[in-house]
């Protein structure tokens, strides 16, 4: 089972690697690529023919990393996208206070908490920047029809692509490194 | 192409195929190969990440047994994962109407 161990490790440092590492995950796999190795042995196939053909059905490291991450990324950016609603939410709260006069830490918190979000892996910061900003631009325009505060909005945004290229140059310089 | 176009139904797939009892992981993937006549031979590892979002969604429940000393994890369609099932046979059999009223000569 020297072709198995050897696929099984390396799945399990990618996994590692990618965060992503589950006993649960990788009991499984072992089991069912154990079951193909049995098949292929009840089919007439020597061992290491077994252990290739049940390897090569299975799909690459590559390919199955690819599917749990496809699908672990999906989950993290809806959680990213309510990290980001409730903390324009808060923001508004803050600023919305009557004593409230310090527009700077308002400013700085759209910008940090817009950014932090996108770097932490969310793909849209349009989206990101929206769901941070747009809740105090609201809440002067319900309460003082207030438009020009929409201008607020480019706060988060710049923080948001801000956050979004420094990942993209981390994650360039890793792939080149 | 029939492995493409299988990646967005793999869902419903997986729903029917356990709507008939639960399975494990090899299991189902034999049991899509067999009833697909061969047709549906994905790389069988991708099967896995969808299981887990299903189950995520409470769409369906594992444990784990052992038998003849190996180790398995069974799936279960739960009474939602049912519900899902039959929403997406209904989707199915719509598009599927469409697509053959459209090819149709």
């Amino acid at each position: 089972m020297k072709k198995m161990s050897s696929y099984l490790r390396t799945l399990k440092r990618t996994l590692w690697l990618r965060g992503m590492a589950d006993a649960e995950i990788l009991s499984e796999i072992e089991s069912h690529l154990l079951e193909a190795v049995e098949q292929g042995l009840h089919q007439g196939l020597d061992a290491e023919e077994a252990e290739q053909r049940a390897i090569e059905r299975f799909g690459s490291v590559r390919m199955i990393v690819g599917s749990f991450e496809k699908e672990r990324i999906n989950t993290m950016n809806k959680v990213l996208l309510l990290v980001a609603i409730l903390c324009g939410l808060f923001l508004a709260y803050v600023d919305s206070r009557p004593h409230w006069d310090d527009a700077g830490i308002t400013a700085g918190g759209l910008l940090i908490s817009a950014g932090l979000v996108t770097l932490l892996g969310h793909p849209r910061p349009w989206l990101i920047g929206l769901a941070v900003g747009l809740w105090i631009p609201l809440l002067y325009i319900f309460r003082n029809q207030e438009f020009s505060m929409l201008l607020v909005l480019l706060i988060p945004l710049v923080g948001a692509y801000a956050g979004w290229g420094v990942r993209l140059g981390i994650r360039k310089t890793l792939h080149l490194a | 192409m029939i492995g493409e176009a299988l990646k967005g139904h793999l869902d419903l797939l997986l729903l029917a195929i356990l709507a008939e009892g639960p399975a494990h992981g090899y299991g189902m993937i034999e049991t899509l190969r067999r009833r697909s006549r061969g047709a549906f031979d994905l790389p069988e590892g991708t099967i896995y990440p969808a299981l887990h979002r299903l189950e995520g969604q409470s769409f369906l429940s594992s444990d784990w047994t052992e038998e003849k000393g190996r180790r398995r994890r069974i799936y279960r369609l739960t009474p939602k994962g049912r519900q899902a099932l039959t929403k997406h046979q209904q989707e199915w059999q719509k598009f599927s109407q469409a697509v053959n009223a459209t090819i149709e000569m």
